[in-house]
């Protein structure tokens, strides 16, 4: 049931991700052409910018996912079966920590209490608590950056997920391969 | 403590990117000043906010674009033109296109990847010896993160806060030496084994090889040409190469389809996320190294034992060797920039850009030593050789 959820939650990180790597190009080229034609559109490059920030943090959740990450594994290659399992479990849970953590830091920054607490009255809010996340602009977007930022939500709830599922998970050999992407 | 509790996590295959992560963690808890707490997710955010990280992306969905369109066969006969007829011709092609390719693709490990599985069986087929084969195509994968695009400078770039068009100007030349000493190498071999003889290609076979690789040449022109002279930043050279590499491989060499393009763009999202990922752990990581003043006591214990630069830079190599056989190379970029580059740049008043060079080309050195040896390894599965031949 997690696996399964977690498997699809994947698949659909994946998928957004490539539309963002996709959407990323054609910023780029089209802040190429505009420019060229002197006609230049100044919000593209940080819209890119975002759009790279998002497929980051969602390819990452799903790394967890796939097991696809760069990790030095000098030392778990040459141990034996068994105790590479257990040590492979260790990790799993180190990876849940981290994800624990990164929803705490989100509740932390995003307060989410505390504003209702307030009434959803950003400025008292802000005046009680000196977090200015809700009213922090983007540079050249019009828009509030903490759309922006809600990816790390997605992100922690996500790899939440996905390590949750890894330590519930029977292993046979520690990781998956990666043709299981494709 | 924080030290212990890093290595710990390192060698039991903690992925590298929540190694840095919770090391900050661990010692933001350890200091006590969890009010750092409150801002960690946004300064994970923030150490993406930067354009040159942009070209990651895109040089890799141009590497990937280049591979499904047919282009490397391509420019292997171009280079075939060029040099085939001498003794030990192939293994100067090899050198030449993974040159070629170096200026295309800017990642060793794609490189020998792609390298490997094309250039090694054929060199076996014409009578080398299949592991000194798989040998030189993995050596001349390291030609990628030195001869501009690479993703190391990008990275190396970013985090010195240097420009990355004047790091990709500064690998041109080290990368040139790179291939003349490897022509040297292979010669010297030559003489002492004897290599099977080349043959030159005939006028008309030159003609067409040179003419059908023209379109694929567009691209490290549109790279190294726009940045170069200040047409385009990398990122936009980046861009517009991945755009040739689309059009080409689909309209002229036919072997791209468009239907394939949202696996190519999945491939990259998934390789590009990895690694800058970890430039976003690498951010949260820098309150560690601030806070500790690491470069600070290193750099007080390295000026206790030399002033001379070159004595520095000389124990720097010696570590870098040591560090690149241990862990992936932009991963360790990502974690020695911070710590090392002050103290070349402060103490030793060594060019930020000659470190990075110097820096890169050592770290990727790696990839080919044991224990790890990740292009070892790869030259050797793409390759069907062991990679105790290949050594």
């Amino acid at each position: 049931m997690l696996n399964g959820i977690s498997a699809a939650w994947a698949r659909a990180e994946l998928t957004v991700a490539a539309f963002l790597a996709a959407s990323i190009t054609v910023l780029i080229l089209l802040n190429v052409v505009t420019r060229s034609l002197g006609a230049a559109l100044f919000w593209l490059d940080e819209l890119a910018i975002y759009a790279m920030a998002w497929m980051t943090f969602l390819g990452a959740s799903a790394a967890i996912h796939y097991g696809q990450n760069v990790a030095v594994t000098i030392m778990t290659d040459v141990l034996p079966p068994t105790s590479r399992i257990i040590i492979a479990k260790l990790v799993d849970l180190i990876v849940l920590c981290f994800a624990l953590f990164m929803l705490w830091f989100c509740w932390r920054w995003f307060s989410p209490l505390e504003l209702a607490r307030q009434g959803f009255d950003f400025r008292a809010f802000q005046g009680a608590t000196f977090n200015f996340i809700y009213d922090e602009p983007t540079t050249t977007l019009g828009i509030k950056k903490v759309w922006v930022w809600s990816i790390m939500w997605i992100f922690a709830l996500g790899a939440t997920v996905h390590s949750l599922a890894n330590v519930f998970r029977r292993r046979t050999d520690g990781l998956q391969t990666a043709e299981e992407i494709e | 403590m924080t030290p212990f509790i890093f290595l710990f996590k390192l060698l039991i295959a903690v992925p590298v990117a929540l190694v840095l992560a919770l090391t900050a963690i661990w010692y933001i808890w350890e200091s006590g000043n969890t009010v750092l707490y409150d801002s960690f997710a946004q300064k994970m955010f923030s150490g993406l906010e930067n354009y040159g990280l942009l070209a990651i992306p895109l040089f890799m969905l141009t590497g990937e674009m280049m591979n499904e369109g047919g282009m490397t066969r391509r420019l292997i006969n171009a280079a075939r033109v060029f040099v085939g007829g001498f003794r030990g011709g192939l293994a100067y092609i090899n050198l030449l296109a993974n040159m070629f390719m170096a200026a295309i693709i800017g990642s060793a490990t794609t490189q020998i990847a792609v390298m490997a599985r094309a250039m090694t069986p054929e060199m076996e087929k014409e009578g080398y010896d299949k592991g000194f084969a798989a040998a030189i195509t993995a050596a001349g994968g390291l030609l990628a993160p030195v001869i501009p695009p690479s993703m190391m400078f990008v990275i190396f770039g970013v985090l010195a806060q240097v420009p990355i068009s004047s790091m990709f100007l500064a690998g041109i030349l080290p990368g040139l030496l790179l291939v003349v000493s490897f022509a040297i190498v292979i010669t010297t071999i030559g003489f002492v084994q004897g290599f099977p003889k080349g043959t030159w290609f005939t006028r008309g076979e030159a003609l067409s090889a040179l003419l059908s690789c023209l379109p694929a040449i567009l691209i490290p022109v549109a790279i190294i040409g726009g940045i170069l002279f200040g047409i385009a930043t990398p990122t936009e050279s980046a861009a517009i190469a991945s755009l040739i590499a689309f059009l080409v491989g689909w309209l002229v060499y036919a072997e791209l389809e468009p239907a394939k393009l949202f696996s190519l763009f999945r491939r990259t999202a998934v390789n590009a996320s990895m690694i800058i990922f970890m430039i976003a752990a690498a951010n949260v990581f820098g309150w560690v190294i601030i806070y500790e003043a690491l470069p600070q006591k290193l750099a007080a214990l390295i000026t206790s034992i030399t002033s001379n630069p070159f004595l520095f830079l000389l124990i720097v190599n010696c570590i870098l060797l040591l560090v690149g056989m241990l862990i992936d190379g932009i991963a360790a970029v990502i974690l020695i920039t911070p710590i090392l580059l002050p103290i070349a740049m402060n103490d030793y008043s060594i060019s930020p850009y000659q470190f990075g060079v110097m820096m890169c080309l050592n770290l990727v050195l790696g990839l080919l030593t044991p224990p790890v040896g990740i292009g070892l390894y790869i030259a050797s599965s793409m390759s069907e050789t062991s990679p105790g031949r290949i050594l």
